[in-house]
């Protein structure tokens, strides 16, 4: 019975993608909203109760089959499943959406109407993906949510149609979480091999029983995987620029549960990272790099939306820095909570925008704080969890958490730890630059604008989610199996200075007219140390070469860098793709020409003319008159006895 | 030639008699009276075998074909009503299948 549930709770956004995607009548705007709410919703509604019962342990865990296939000595069980992770992870991604949908509801009113579906389409198909990714008990659903959310994260980023920029930004998060995808797929494939089986559950043991290098590769392949998904170092570059898409996109998916897919990956096969110190390590190394990288970033941004790109990606680092500490537990902790303040920040961000005119740079919110007050309340609480504030935000005690789980890892682990308490103190620095901007008397004052209950009503629960979140990091951590880690008082104490100091430093850069100068001045940290450009310099452009040579295009052609990005076209001689076209042309030519007078056709329209021939003869038997009729009627009844007698004989 | 097989014969002809005068007559009224003709000689058959084997079915059977001809010879001529209005009782004209 419950099993049956579990495979429905994804259903419902996927219906409303096909409803609102393909259906040919026009859509009221009302009609599109409530289709979008309710299959936004539903799925919390569904389950809701499932995850209160896995906590109150009246449910155990289960797995839901929905289709199996056996071939060989290998099985394909395409199910669902509900165990720790799925349930935390599934309610969370349950909660934000629906707090997303409703927001959403509010801030894409003004849209036209067939936006407005595309863009309820793409959110509830991205939903569904993302549920099918918690919940997935084999490595099949798993990808097909994954690739799903890729999907969508593409659309929705290139969702303004009429921007070049918004199609180049979608074009490279496609590219650049492709490029890891494809490692994922060959990591599950290769334990799909080891297993026989795509049961998650039957995955990791073959995994742990692989032999060394095998296992070794396929943990590096899970890794590169999460890191592409997540905007992790080296892959960071695509999420600042997918910031082109509306805010609700943001909220949602660059920040609350997309891009912490890649976390969630890695703590689902955590047992497989940790099997291998080097592996492990690598993960921690990559989750700290990012976390400062995006940390240093966020504090030159001058966008407010980049500045939360950036501290998306430094957070989730947080999450891979506990996988790499062997804490799944903790970073699952730190994913619920970032994703409950981190979509309430893009939001209340969004409506300060609206209110200071709809730009999203930092230095024109001044005053937006008198315009929305319940928005800027919200950022503020959204910001202090952020920033760690001390512990009164959840965010504290999850990051706290981290860096306990990081000091007790031994001496490469303090060292790691100090590097973060760095980062964590760096949080602080650009958490609450835009706090104070907003704060500030505007230049004109800015009329007050009316904060829509849709609006507001999702921004203060994920606010009250924020403070009372703290209560959930321990009780998480222990569900996951894990024990929440405490190093000492020492350590909390300088996790908490941090967080100060944090505090401290934004005051300063934000009015001190040296530091805010400087900030003003940094231009390379604020292009994300130019990565894009030396991605462009060492890695496009020579494969445009290779393409074009091959292609037989001029190459010198076309080639600067503002020149490519904006281009929208696509017109680019690609042997590969070409070469299909090509293909389907010469084939054209050789087997169907030779038929153009088709002779199957003509045969078959002779035939059509004889049965019409056949048919134009037939009807002189219909004379009406009876006397025929009953002349027939006598001859064929003597054909039957003359044959009914020669039947005798015998 | 027993009396059974004269009376055989005799209900043959009968059915051809009549099967001869639905197919030649053009007259709906007459081609009625051929059909009740026809029906007449496969009952004739009838009788007489039963009485032949001394069973009461042939009886009964006949009875039945008596009521078929009587039901059919109230619709029928209903519609040989309806008809002569419209063809003037000639069935060949009464081919197109309209009233």
């Amino acid at each position: 019975m419950l099993a049956y549930f579990l495979l429905l709770v994804p259903l419902p956004p996927l219906g409303g993608f096909l409803l609102l995607a393909l259906d040919p009548y026009r859509l009221e705007r009302r009609a599109v909203m409530a289709v979008a709410l309710a299959a936004g919703i539903a799925p919390l509604v569904l389950f809701l109760p499932v995850a209160l019962g896995y906590f109150a342990g009246s449910i155990g865990d289960t797995i839901a089959p929905a289709f199996t296939l056996n071939f060989g000595q290998f099985e394909v069980a395409l199910a669902m499943q509900l165990d720790a992770l799925s349930a935390i992870a599934a309610l969370t991604v349950t909660v934000v959406a629906s707090c997303v949908m409703i927001y959403a509801a509010d801030y894409m009113a003004s849209a036209r109407v067939a936006d407005l579906r595309r863009f309820f389409a793409l959110m509830n198909l991205f939903l569904a993906g993302m549920l099918s990714v918690v919940m997935a008990a084999d490595s099949i659903v798993f990808f097909l949510g994954w690739e799903l959310m890729g999907l969508c994260s593409f659309f929705l980023i290139s969702y303004n149609m009429n921007s070049p920029r918004a199609f180049a930004a979608g074009r490279k998060a496609f590219v650049m979480t492709r490029i890891a995808d494809a490692a994922l797929l060959a990591g599950l494939l290769l334990l799909f091999l080891e297993a026989t089986s795509v049961r998650i559950a039957d995955l990791i043991p073959a995994g742990l029983a692989a032999p060394e290098q095998r296992a070794v590769v396929i943990a590096v392949l899970l890794l590169v995987g999460a890191l592409g998904k997540s905007a992790q170092l080296p892959f960071q570059t695509w999420l600042p620029t997918a910031m082109a898409g509306p805010t609700p996109v943001s909220a949602l998916l660059h920040s609350a549960t997309m891009v912490a897919a890649g976390a969630i990956l890695l703590i689902r096969f955590a047992p497989l990272i940790e099997a291998h110190p080097g592996v492990a390590a690598a993960t921690a190394i990559a989750g700290v790099a990012t976390a400062v990288f995006g940390a240093l970033c966020a504090v030159a941004q001058t966008d407010i939306k980049r500045l939360l790109a950036y501290s998306s990606i430094s957070q989730i680092g947080f999450m891979l820095l506990a996988v790499g500490m062997g804490a799944p537990g903790v970073a699952m902790a730190h994913f619920v909570v970032h994703a409950l303040f981190k979509s309430l920040l893009f939001m209340s961000a969004g409506v300060l925008s609206h209110a200071s005119g709809g730009t999203t740079e930092i230095r024109r919110l001044r005053g937006s704080a008198y315009a929305a007050p319940i928005s800027f309340a919200t950022y503020v609480v959204g910001a202090a969890a952020l920033a760690g504030f001390p512990i009164l935000s959840a965010g504290w005690w999850s990051k706290e958490a981290v860096l306990g789980a990081a000091v007790m890892a031994g001496p490469f682990g303090q060292f790691l730890w100090l590097v973060a308490l760095g980062s964590a103190a760096l949080t602080g620095v650009y958490a609450y630059r835009p706090v104070w901007s907003a704060l500030r008397s505007p230049v004109e004052p800015l009329p007050a604008i009316k904060e829509n209950w849709l609006a507001v009503g999702p921004l203060i629960f994920l606010a009250t989610a924020s403070v009372l979140g703290s209560f959930l990091v321990g009780p998480i951590v222990r569900t996951m199996g894990g024990t929440v880690p405490h190093a000492g008082l020492g350590v909390e104490v300088m996790g908490a200075l941090a967080a100060i100091a944090g505090l401290i430093g934004s005051v300063v850069v934000s009015f001190s007219p040296v530091w805010s100068a400087r900030i003003k001045r940094a231009r390379r940290l604020r292009a994300g140390m130019q990565m894009d450009a030396i991605y462009y310099a060492f890695l496009v452009r020579p494969y445009r070469r290779v393409v074009h040579k091959l292609s037989g295009r001029n190459a010198r052609k076309d080639t600067s860098h503002e020149a490519e990005t904006d281009r929208t076209d696509g017109g680019m001689g690609d042997p590969v793709g070409t070469a299909t076209v090509n293909l389907g042309l010469w084939l054209a030519r050789v087997v169907t020409a030779p038929f153009v007078p088709d002779r199957f056709d003509l045969v078959t329209m002779r035939s059509t003319r004889e049965v019409r021939r056949a048919g134009v003869w037939a009807r002189r038997l219909q004379t009406g008159r009876l006397r025929t009729y009953v002349m027939a009627i006598a001859f064929g009844l003597g054909v039957l006895v003359i044959l009914g007698w020669g039947m005798t004989w015998g | 030639m027993t009396p059974l097989n004269i009376l055989l014969v005799l209900s043959a002809g009968l059915f051809f008699a009549g099967l001869f005068g639905v197919a030649a007559r053009r007259t709906i009224l007459m081609q009625l009276i051929s059909l009740e003709i026809m029906l007449s000689g496969p009952a004739l058959g009838f009788v007489a075998v039963g009485a032949y084997h001394g069973s009461v079915e042939g009886t009964g059977m006949f009875l039945m074909v008596l009521g078929l001809a009587a039901a059919e010879v109230a619709l029928g001529l209903a519609i040989y009503l309806h008809m002569r209005r419209a063809t003037g009782g000639d069935s060949d004209l009464a081919h197109r299948l309209r009233g």
